[in-house]
């Protein structure tokens, strides 16, 4: 029966062809459609969390949920040699993060105020890659870097030196003054209106909290399992004074927006799924409607339909494995060329993208699995629409079958 | 006496419509072992439908059809197809050959059907190639071999499960004279010495010239039926 099956799909190349084409098609239209959709996002969350606020971070306990000074972490509770010990983990990056009153002596403004250390910290906040004028600070310097839109606010240029008011820990007053060393452009809209860095020892002083730091962001080795290295150090930490927070749990919004994009996009490929069964379907029909003959030969002379029914069967799934495993091979490299030349939008939708602080380019995701998953989803329809034949043999009546 | 292979009794075939068509109307006819019989008379007689009555291709709408003694009209449709499969044979007009085997696979197909052992397909497939005089074209696939050729080739697919009866609709049709006798002489061969028996439908004057018994049909009915 296999023999039969397997001759048969070569005595029609012509078909057989058509077939395999329209299977391979449709699994490259739909992988590179979601290829695109979750490489997006997949590059937007790695610019967002691995640049800037990293994918796990430690705070003191009920920091996350009130975000005061009064809940910043005491440094010389944690066991830093815990976290570096692990093999996935590169270090802890200490930030200080809060708000002041500044002025100029013309103009007041309250801002975010946040203290860093660049030389340790995530690219997106090492400085001098956004520095549009003057330059960084080193750790133990006194002096800050302005955020563009706030350095215009005030007119300021680097050399201008900036008052500070608020309130440090356990309500202590928090006040300075520093000298603007440089104006950094950050990609973000709201920080680029507000935002102030300072040295981290300088923020741990003027806010009244030496020793304490807001997070700690645990700075993860390129490609490593976030998940994996979450659970392994919730395990080793004392959940009860310190919490551990990985990405998800920081950004749930996020989160939120992926998932109503993906589902928006899970109707989109649904509606692709309908088409690509009706195309399928075609092919099926076809080759039954041509082989109407044959398969009235084949009953008349003592094959039982539903033996039949097998072989033909047995064919559309050779067919359509051969398209789908095509398919899925093809694709491959187009998923790495735009991973790596990713499409550059324009107009309104690099502004609208920009203003969310993400990269307005177009990348594909190189996850094997969504070609074995839209692989295998083709192949089920593909497998499914077979059974259009196995209706038609099973119906068939072999002396009108003989006649057409 | 010889014994009966295919006994019809007062067989119907009407095929509904605006106006009801009887295609066969009242026929009873017994063919016995060994006979070579032409079913003759012009197209839309109804020989065509009676002989894919009698090969159980087709119900009948009343009446029935005993091959060795079992009413086949009673039969389930997988039933039928087991039945065809063990006990007629089939040349059609068209040759109906498998277009993706070759002359030997489409002999052993039937075998294959009916699970006989690899060894056995192949060297009944063999001998019934020679005995139609196709030896060195075994592994010809139908388009490779002439109209003739194809025919005979059929002759021998018809012969392989071993059938109690032959059944042949127009099996000269497409064939010219010389294919045309070649083929006859070979079915009357098979039909001398194996004592097969053949059924044929048709209104070709080779094939009724060389019949031993011809049965005239006309409107769905037998006129006439004589042995030669």
């Amino acid at each position: 029966m296999l023999k039969l099956a397997w001759r048969n799909i070569w005595r029609n190349k012509g078909r057989s062809a058509i077939s395999i084409a329209a299977v391979m098609f449709c699994v490259i239209f739909a992988v590179v459609l979601r290829s695109f959709q979750i490489g997006v996002w997949e590059n937007m969350t790695h610019e967002i969390v691995a640049n800037n606020f990293g994918y796990l971070q430690l705070h003191q306990k009920g920091f996350w949920a009130d975000q005061t000074l009064d809940n910043s972490l005491e440094l010389a509770s944690i066991n830093e040699q815990m976290f570096l010990d692990h093999p996935e983990v590169k270090g802890l990056i200490p930030r200080i993060e809060s708000f002041s009153l500044v002025s100029t002596g013309e103009g007041t403004k309250g801002t975010l105020v946040m203290g860093i250390d660049p030389k340790k910290e995530l690219p997106g906040l090492q400085l001098d890659q956004f520095l549009m004028e003057g330059s960084t600070f080193a750790p133990d310097d006194k002096s800050v870097v302005v955020a563009e839109g706030l350095a215009k606010f005030f007119n300021l240029s680097v050399g201008d030196t900036l008052l500070f008011i608020g309130q440090g820990y356990h309500a202590a007053s928090a006040y300075g003054r520093y000298p603007v060393v440089g104006i950094a452009r950050m990609r973000n809209p709201e920080l680029n209106k507000q935002l102030v860095l300072m040295p981290f020892k300088e923020a741990q002083f003027m806010y009244n909290c030496v020793g304490r730091a807001t997070t700690l962001v645990v700075d993860l080795e390129e490609g490593a399992d976030y998940k994996r290295v979450d659970q392994e150090l919730l395990a080793a930490i004392d959940s009860s004074a310190i919490e551990l927070l990985s990405w998800e749990q920081l950004f749930p919004e996020i989160i939120q927006t992926i998932e109503a994009d993906m589902a928006g996009g899970q109707i989109f490929i649904s509606i692709l799924y309908v088409i690509i069964s009706f195309v399928l379907l075609g092919t099926v029909i076809m080759m039954v409607a041509e082989r109407q003959r044959e398969f009235g030969i084949l009953v008349s002379i003592g094959m039982r339909k539903s033996k039949l029914a097998v072989v033909t069967v047995v064919e559309n799934l050779i067919l359509t494995m051969g398209g789908a495993l095509l398919g899925m091979a093809i694709v491959k490299p187009v998923q790495f060329y735009f991973k790596y030349n990713p499409i550059d939008l324009s107009g309104q939708m690099r502004e609208a993208v920009e203003q969310f602080n993400f990269e307005p380019k177009l990348h594909t995701t190189t996850s094997f699995m969504i070609n074995v998953n839209h692989g295998l989803i083709i192949f089920l329809i593909g497998s499914l629409v077979s059974l259009y034949a196995v209706w038609k043999i099973m119906t068939l009546n072999p002396v009108k079958s003989m006649r057409s | 006496m010889s014994k009966t292979v295919i006994e019809v009794r007062d067989l119907f075939k009407v095929y509904e419509g605006a106006v009801p068509v009887k295609a066969v109307n009242g026929v009873s006819l017994k063919i016995t072992q060994g006979e070579f019989t032409a079913l003759k008379g012009p197209s839309g007689c109804g020989k065509t439908t009676l002989l894919n009555m009698l090969g159980g291709l087709d119900y009948p709408t009343s009446g029935s059809i005993l091959v060795g003694g079992k009413d086949i009209t009673s039969l389930g449709e997988n039933e039928l197809i087991d039945f065809r499969l063990r006990n007629i044979g089939f040349v059609f007009q068209a040759y109906n050959l498998i277009p993706v085997l070759s002359a030997t696979e489409n002999v052993s197909f039937i075998m294959l059907l009916q699970n006989r052992p690899k060894e056995e397909r192949e060297e009944r497939a063999r001998q019934l190639l020679q005995s139609v005089g196709l030896a060195g074209k075994e592994d010809k696939r139908p388009g490779q071999l002439s109209g003739g050729q194809q025919q005979r080739v059929a002759v021998a697919r018809a012969l392989a499960s071993k059938p109690q009866f032959v059944l042949a609709d127009e099996p000269t049709a497409n064939l010219d004279s010389e294919s045309t006798a070649n083929l006859l002489d070979i079915m009357l061969k098979l039909n001398k010495e194996e004592g097969m028996t053949f059924v044929f439908a048709t209104h070709d004057d080779r094939v009724i010239n060389r019949a031993r018994r011809v049965v005239a049909i006309s409107d769905g009915k037998v006129v006439s039926d004589h042995n030669k």
